[in-house]
């Protein structure tokens, strides 16, 4: 009796580790998109860069609506006023001492965003990460202690920057814990770290992470969120011109 | 008839010293004039020059939207199957070839360069095989060798080298895009160190062969632009004409290298208005110079000019006794300042001045990286000439006219 019990609880163990080793890599990839899509989406935050020439902190207020619709308005003294809003295929920028719309398009996307290691292009990049990327699970791998999926991801895209992304995504939360980015040779180029995570309304929200730039010496960009408010609500036109510009 | 020039020439003579200290005066600012012309006029040319040999061509054809954003060095608005439009232009007998221009993060290593570091750069790559028919980067290389075709390797101007501490052998990665935007590293050995005449090179230059950078960037058979060279004489016109239907029919532009050159182009515009300013500066001061010894030399001789019209020489005659002295002063003037700026534009013609220093430590738009030539230009002698002539019996003119207004006992008494 014991034996059959001890062999239903293996069998239950080896059962439900082969569901999840079944998972296929785009189902693990269209639940970490899940994990990170929010109607809509308020955050207070800073962003840290890091590089030879010392530390700048730059402070903001971001507001977001699906994957699609992003304003980010700076509040540090010198960049205060300055706001970048991302809709489905635009981006724009908001001097507010010229009082001036720019439309970013072509290679000025490819500019770094206040000197971080984040370009404006970064920003255009949504969640819909299996139309633009071909994914393979690869293995599992422990990474801080934490059981992950190492996935593959090759660019179908070519609106994409990085060719090739190796992502380790923690079984339990589907967070990346760590996203390593390559150039089309396949050299590394940067790699992102998840420092913490909150849980909100049933959802593993990442607060603070490192993007380091491998190829640069000890250049680095910290992004952290301070405040997170979920489902606020925004208006009509919040994510417009007028609105940017406001 | 002959008598009043007859006593000019005595006159001029008889003040001697008078006479020499003057035509020095006329001399040395005539000389001025010629050198300082020399000087800016074969700065531009030799910028020209070097400008179309290390940087434009004559003329380059280009897809119709990038020229517009040629800043951003944006690789999505490409000549199409450039070399085909290169072998019709060599059918031509024009010397044409393809190069391709990015923008890239370069990044170097501590060991072997001094401290780690990275810069943004403008990288060129290069057809090894054809680039030197229509630019001069192959005569330039001062060590190392030159590129070839395939091979992991760059050349880097001199000044940038040196700023990095770079020399041949050394490694470095370039981060850059490719045609389709995705992100792509090129690791690269210094192959050699260009040193040539032309600034731009010097400081900025990172050349790669062209095979290399089309693979790396999936640039199949595209270039940025095809550059030809073409003669620098009256036939050039002719030829971009004759040029600018097969930009058509490829809807292509065909831009010439006032247009490629354009910041050198406006630059050299407001530096010859500038360098005018400068001209009319050397022109006044030798002017005043002139014009102040002709003075001394009228007033000097008031007494004189009193004794004669109390003679009874008439004023007519007097005044034109005076003029033809400073005519004579201004010839012998003029001619020493000709003579003497002949001899030492020779030396500038043929030596220059070694700017090397200066044009490396700082920017001044002119296309010259070390020495600086003067040029020969017959018009401004002549110019030069008259004008100094010309200007002494000017400035004679008037004191002249003033002494002939005073009372003739006050001529006299003039001390």
């Amino acid at each position: 009796m014991k034996n059959k019990k001890t062999t239903a609880i293996l069998f239950l163990l080896f059962f439900t580790a082969t569901l999840l080793w079944s998972q296929t890599a785009e189902e693990i990839i269209r639940k970490v998109d899940e994990q990170q899509y929010f109607a809509t989406m308020k955050t207070t935050g800073s962003m840290i860069t890091n590089d030879r020439f010392g530390t700048k902190k730059v402070d903001y207020i971001s507001w977001s609506e699906g994957n699609d619709n992003f304003i980010i308005e700076f509040t540090s003294a010198a960049e205060r006023g300055q706001k970048i809003l991302r809709t489905s295929d635009e981006l724009f920028l908001y001097y507010p001492d010229a009082e001036e719309i720019i439309r970013l398009q072509g290679a000025a996307l490819k500019q770094s965003m206040m000197g971080s290691d984040i370009s404006y292009e970064d920003m255009t990049a949504g969640n819909d990460t299996l139309r633009q990327y071909d994914v393979e699970l690869k293995g599992s791998e422990t990474i801080d202690g934490k059981d992950c999926f190492v996935i593959q991801m090759t660019a179908k895209s070519r609106k994409v920057p990085y060719p090739a992304q190796t992502l380790w995504i923690e079984k339990e939360t589907y967070v990346p814990e760590q996203v390593r980015y390559f150039s089309k040779s396949g050299k590394l180029l940067k790699e992102m770290r998840v420092l913490e995570v909150r849980e909100m309304e049933g959802k593993v929200i990442i607060s603070k992470m490192v993007l380091e730039d491998k190829l640069k010496k000890n250049s680095s960009t910290e992004m952290v969120l301070d405040e997170i408010e979920i489902n606020p609500v925004l208006g009509r036109d919040f994510f417009s011109l007028d609105q940017l510009a406001w | 008839m002959t008598f009043l020039p007859r006593m000019a020439v005595k006159n001029l003579f008889r003040y001697g010293r008078r006479t020499i200290i003057t035509a020095s005066a006329i001399a040395f600012g005539i000389m001025c004039f010629i050198l300082i012309d020399s000087l800016l006029k074969g700065l531009d040319e030799d910028s020209q020059r070097n400008l179309i040999w290390y940087e434009t061509g004559s003329a380059g054809f280009f897809h119709p939207e990038y020229w517009e954003d040629r800043a951003m060095l944006p690789l999505d608005r490409p000549v199409d199957s450039s070399e085909n439009l290169v072998a019709q232009l060599r059918a031509r007998n024009v010397k044409a070839v393809s190069r391709i221009d990015f923008a890239g993060d370069m990044i170097v290593y501590k060991d072997p360069f001094p401290e780690d570091g990275n810069l943004q750069v403008k990288v060129t790559g290069i057809d090894v095989e054809h680039d030197s028919d229509v630019f001069r980067l192959k005569d330039n290389v001062a060590s190392g060798r030159y590129l070839e075709a395939g091979e992991d390797g760059v050349l880097m101007g001199q000044w940038l080298a040196k700023d990095l501490g770079a020399e041949v052998g050394y490694p470095l990665t370039i981060v850059t895009r490719t045609f389709d935007g995705y992100f792509q590293t090129m690791d690269l050995e210094i192959v050699g160190i260009l040193e040539s005449d032309n600034p731009v090179v010097n400081r900025y230059g990172m050349y790669v062969p062209l095979d290399t950078v089309r693979y790396a960037l999936d640039m199949d058979d595209y270039a940025t632009g095809v550059y030809v060279s073409l003669p620098r004489d009256s036939r050039e016109a002719a030829m971009l004409a004759e040029l600018q239907p097969l930009a058509a029919d490829a809807g292509l532009d065909l831009l010439d290298w006032r247009i490629l050159g354009a910041d050198y182009v406006d630059l050299a515009a407001a530096k010859r208005s500038g360098s005018s300013s400068v001209l009319f500066l050397v022109f006044l001061i030798a002017a005043v110079g002139i014009s102040n010894t002709i003075l001394m030399s009228v007033f000097e001789r008031i007494r004189e000019l009193g004794m004669m019209r109390a003679m009874g020489m008439k004023n007519k005659s007097i005044r034109n006794l005076f003029l033809m002295e400073a005519a004579g002063i201004g010839f012998t003037g003029s001619l020493g300042g000709v003579i003497l700026g002949a001899l030492v534009n020779l030396f500038l013609v043929n030596k220059g001045i070694d700017y090397s220093e200066t044009m490396e430590s700082g920017d001044m738009g002119y296309r010259i990286s070390a020495i600086a030539y003067g040029t020969w230009d017959p018009t401004t002698f002549i110019t030069a000439f008259v004008i100094g002539t010309v200007m002494a019996v000017l400035v004679a003119w008037l004191p002249t006219r003033r002494a002939l207004k005073l009372d003739i006992p006050v001529c006299l008494r003039y001390n």
